[in-house]
């Protein structure tokens, strides 16, 4: 019980963090390799707000939302808005964000120094839960909580209003939504914004989680991330949501029944199969796209 | 003055070499991070499997090694390759990455592998050892370059269903730039192991992956130079940035991320687009032999049957979009097919060169019957195409668009290429003769050294048919090959195919204008909800009642504009009965110029 309750509250970080790199893949169809850095810059910005700012770790949560947000508006205007209409936008889409990965997390080093950070003694409420046998506390059920409740506020926004009906237009053909007056920078842009404070919430909330955040802490969870999206299927919300909460419990099961060295394997060989026979991922429609 | 400089060659090697195995793969447009993968088992199983230095001297060791390494690159290529070439773009990229980080965390478990502390291997490669093995590589690759085989991945780079329809059997020519991959990428492993000393599995994990990635494309991804040039890039920098003093820290990774990106957006090519391409030209004398290089193709006779259709239908969820069509075309007849958008005109063509497989019925083209047959194998059986909205290889020129083309008639010459025999240069001069005179026959001779993509809407129709044209086919078929066109460019579209008719060669043509349709073919069919209603002369299709009923209105209208107006009128209601791959202009003469949402059946691999 305790494991599956673990297995949830990692899985469902995972799931946020992967909701936004898939969030830009469905609509874009671009891959943002910068997402794992605002991951990892979000955390430490994080840590900061409390350290030095006083906050409680509770108020940090919005700014770090904002953060994260101003942060996908400028991986949006560097790394991908120059290369629209580019024969190679995929591959070098995928190789400038990379670049301003490396640039952010060089920039991070600059001001936080290449040493592991974590939060101030005391900024954990110690409340702790009994449910059903297992030892909660009230920071993993905050963050469940959290997590859920940013994704259903996007499945909102997505399904039902305005600003979601122009991203569905535009993932479906941005030609056509310009035609029909959608502002298909402002919702390329918009979406960014959304999909980095996203991670840049995930980013904080792992490092509760862990109470640590480290440089490389970006492109431990890109490949998770990865994963999560293609078993999920790309561009799938909710299939990011049950990707992730499925790899979070096949990881910790992992760990107790197989060793610890082994956790990759299963996590990426459940991957391969999905891949194999369902390459659309749970979730995903079949895209037909010409290449 | 070498010696101080040899690790960071030793190194320049090493990374360009790893590069080429991405290279390997982009240059088929197919994107793999797999070869960390390959590099990772080649090293460690030739490290392990080779005999040691003491035994049979080091350089014989290190060689065993290589082909070792080669050999388990190459076969670890083919063994993911099979169930994942059906994979493109993303998903490829994360299912070989899947694999490359599932050999890392099983290597890492193993006990010969030392695990986390690695594999000692002695050091035995020297830099000129390390720059021997990349100019082979290099060598490889260029000589690829202008073979046959080179241009017939560029091709699926560029558009895979037209280089399907162009005779590419694109599934083998994808693996096989997968298992080049593998086996470049094993031969990296290999040398890299005998230089480190100690190699581990976490050398070769996704950041690695990555940064094979990032110099291939960084150098160029078009260009056998790319990967070299890429190489360069990403070790110089960093030893440039310490010897002008600039600190450990965080500024070099910073520098190096913003050089990249600065390169990324501003050299879209990649370093290798700095170096100006020699264009190739026709060469326009040395017309002795037409046929000479070239493959035969044996043409059925003239009234032969070349295409026989019986009951033939397409049904897609319910809504027939061709049905009980019989046809039977004979060699040397004209035809052209007509009928309003949705008619199931473009269904039907697709049916018969094989990119839609039939529902119900059963067909024969060129004594090929349709159905399960790919696509390159109707090709190969003389049929040849061109596309409703052209589907060219963009960032080809207009001669080497052609010369894919060209593509069942000419000869193999990669290998040859390599051994630099003379009959490669041979064979690749007739499949260059071919394409000139292809390109003379539709008018685009002084256009052949320009991009594709940068010619002008009628050009690019005119470089379609040309491309067709060139694999010598016995059945043209061609898709709205007027739309947009103005009327003199259509008039001489016509002249065209009727002279392409005067020497015996089957046409089948769906076309909008109605006016050129009945000046240019010998019989004409008509289409109307999928089922053919008329057939016959054109003078008889002109005036039988049923057609003019069904799509070209009153009969009282002038032929030029009415027509048209009367035959959008007359779809414009059963629009919802028509079948998912009609496509609706505003206006028929527009067909093609709006940038419509393609929605036609594709095939999804």
């Amino acid at each position: 019980m305790q494991q599956l309750l673990n297995g949830i509250f990692i899985g469902s970080i995972y799931a946020l963090f992967a909701i936004g790199f898939t969030l830009v893949f469905g609509i874009l169809d671009r891959l943002n390799l910068a997402h794992p850095a605002v991951f990892a810059a979000s955390a430490f910005v994080g840590i900061e707000l409390v350290e030095r700012g006083g906050l409680s770790l509770w108020a940090a949560l919005p700014i770090v939302f904002v953060f994260g947000a101003l942060l996908g508006l400028v991986i949006e205007r560097v790394a991908f808005r120059p290369l629209k209409g580019r024969a190679d936008a995929h591959f070098a889409g995928l190789i400038s964000s990379i670049a301003l990965a490396g640039m952010l997390v060089a920039l991070l080093q600059w001001r936080y120094g290449p040493d592991t950070r974590r939060f101030p003694p005391g900024s954990f409420p110690d409340t702790r839960f009994e449910f059903a046998g297992a030892q909660v506390t009230l920071v993993q059920v905050v963050i469940l909580a959290i997590s859920l409740a940013l994704m259903v506020g996007l499945t909102y926004m997505v399904t039902r209003t305005r600003l979601g009906r122009g991203m569905r237009a535009v993932a479906e053909n941005p030609t056509a939504a310009r035609v029909l007056g959608v502002d298909v920078d402002r919702v390329t842009a918009v979406t960014f914004a959304i999909s980095s404070a996203l991670g840049a919430v995930a980013g904080v909330l792992f490092a509760i989680n862990v109470n640590t955040a480290q440089l490389g802490m970006g492109s431990a969870i890109e490949l998770k991330g990865l994963a999560v999206i293609i078993v999920g299927g790309m561009g799938s919300l909710p299939g990011a949501l049950i990707g992730g909460l499925l790899l979070g419990l096949a990881e910790v099961f992992a760990v107790q029944y197989i060793g610890s060295s082994w956790r990759d394997v299963i996590a990426f060989g459940l991957l391969f199969v999905i891949l194999l026979l369902r390459p659309q991922g749970l979730l995903g429609a079949r895209k037909v796209r010409e290449v | 003055m070498l010696d101080q400089y040899a690790t960071t060659l030793t190194f320049i090697a090493l990374g360009a070499i790893f590069a080429y195995s991405f290279y390997a793969v982009l240059i088929a447009g197919q994107l793999s991070l797999g070869q960390a993968g390959f590099a990772s088992l080649a090293a460690f199983s030739g490290a392990y499997l080779a005999p040691s230095g003491a035994d049979v001297g080091e350089i014989p060791a290190l060689l065993i090694a290589v082909v070792i390494g080669m050999s388990v690159g190459a076969l670890a290529a083919v063994v993911l390759g099979l169930p994942t070439m059906h994979l493109r773009g993303v998903f490829l990229a994360i299912a070989t990455l899947g694999f490359a980080e599932a050999v890392r965390v099983v290597l890492l478990n193993q006990e010969w592998t030392g695990g986390a502390q690695g594999l000692g291997v002695p050091r035995v490669l020297t830099v000129g050892m390390a720059w021997t093995a990349l100019a082979l590589v290099a060598y490889w690759f260029w000589r690829m370059g202008r073979s046959r085989y080179g241009r017939a991945l560029e091709a699926i780079r560029e558009d895979e269903l037209a280089a399907r329809s162009m005779g590419i059997d694109v599934g083998r020519h994808r693996l096989a730039a997968f298992v080049t991959a593998g086996a470049v990428a094993g031969l990296y492993g290999v040398l890299y192991a005998y230089y480190v000393r100690l190699i581990a599995p976490n050398d070769f994990d996704f950041i690695a992956a990555v940064e094979g990635l990032v110099t291939a494309v960084v150098g160029g991804s078009t260009m056998f130079l790319g990967p070299l040039l890429g190489s360069g890039f990403q070790t110089i920098v960093p030893e440039v940035q310490r010897a002008v003093g600039v600190e450990a820290g965080w500024i070099r990774p910073f520098l190096a991320g913003l050089l990249l990106l600065v390169v990324i957006l501003f050299l879209p090519g990649g370093l290798a687009s700095l170096i100006p391409r020699r264009t190739r030209m026709p060469s326009g004398a040395a017309d002795d032999d037409d046929a000479a290089g070239l493959a035969g193709r044996r043409h059925p006779a003239a009234g032969e049957p070349v295409v026989t259709l019986a009951g033939l239908g397409k049904e897609y969820g319910g809504v027939h979009a061709v049905r009980g069509v019989d046809l039977e075309i004979r060699a040397g007849e004209v035809v052209g097919l007509i009928g309003p958008n949705g008619a199931g005109k473009t269904t039907l063509v697709n049916m018969i060169s094989g990119l839609v497989p039939p529902s119900t019925g059963s067909a024969t083209v060129l004594g090929t019957a349709i159905g399960s047959t790919p696509v390159h194998r109707i090709a190969a059986a003389g049929v040849s195409r061109t596309f409703q909205h052209s589907k060219l290889f963009n960032r080809l020129s207009a001669l080497e668009n052609v010369l894919v083309g060209a593509h069942l008639v000419s000869r193999p010459t990669f290998l040859r290429r390599l051994l630099w025999l003379p009959s490669a240069r041979r064979d690749e001069r007739a499949a260059l003769r071919q394409a000139a005179r292809c390109l003379a026959r539709v008018g685009l001779t002084s256009l052949a050294a320009t991009r594709a993509e940068a010619l002008s809407y009628g050009d690019q129709r005119r470089l379609e048919i040309a491309r067709a044209l060139a694999s010598d086919p016995s059945l043209l078929i061609l898709d709205e090959p007027a739309a947009g066109m103005n009327h003199v460019e259509a008039a001489e579209l016509s002249q065209l195919i009727r002279s392409l008719a005067q020497d015996g060669l089957t046409i089948l043509f769906i076309e909008h204008n109605v006016g050129m349709v009945l000046q240019t073919c010998s019989r004409v069919v008509v289409l109307n909800f999928g089922e053919v209603i008329a057939s016959g002369a054109p003078e008889a299709i002109a005036a039988d009642p049923a057609v003019i009923e069904a799509y070209l209105g009153s009969a009282d209208d002038d032929v030029d504009g009415g027509l048209l107006a009367e035959g959008t009128r007359a779809d414009a209601t059963p629009a919802e009965d028509a079948p998912p791959d009609a496509v609706m202009n505003l206006r028929p003469g527009d067909a093609g110029t709006l940038d419509t949402p393609d929605t036609g059946p594709r095939e999804a691999t």
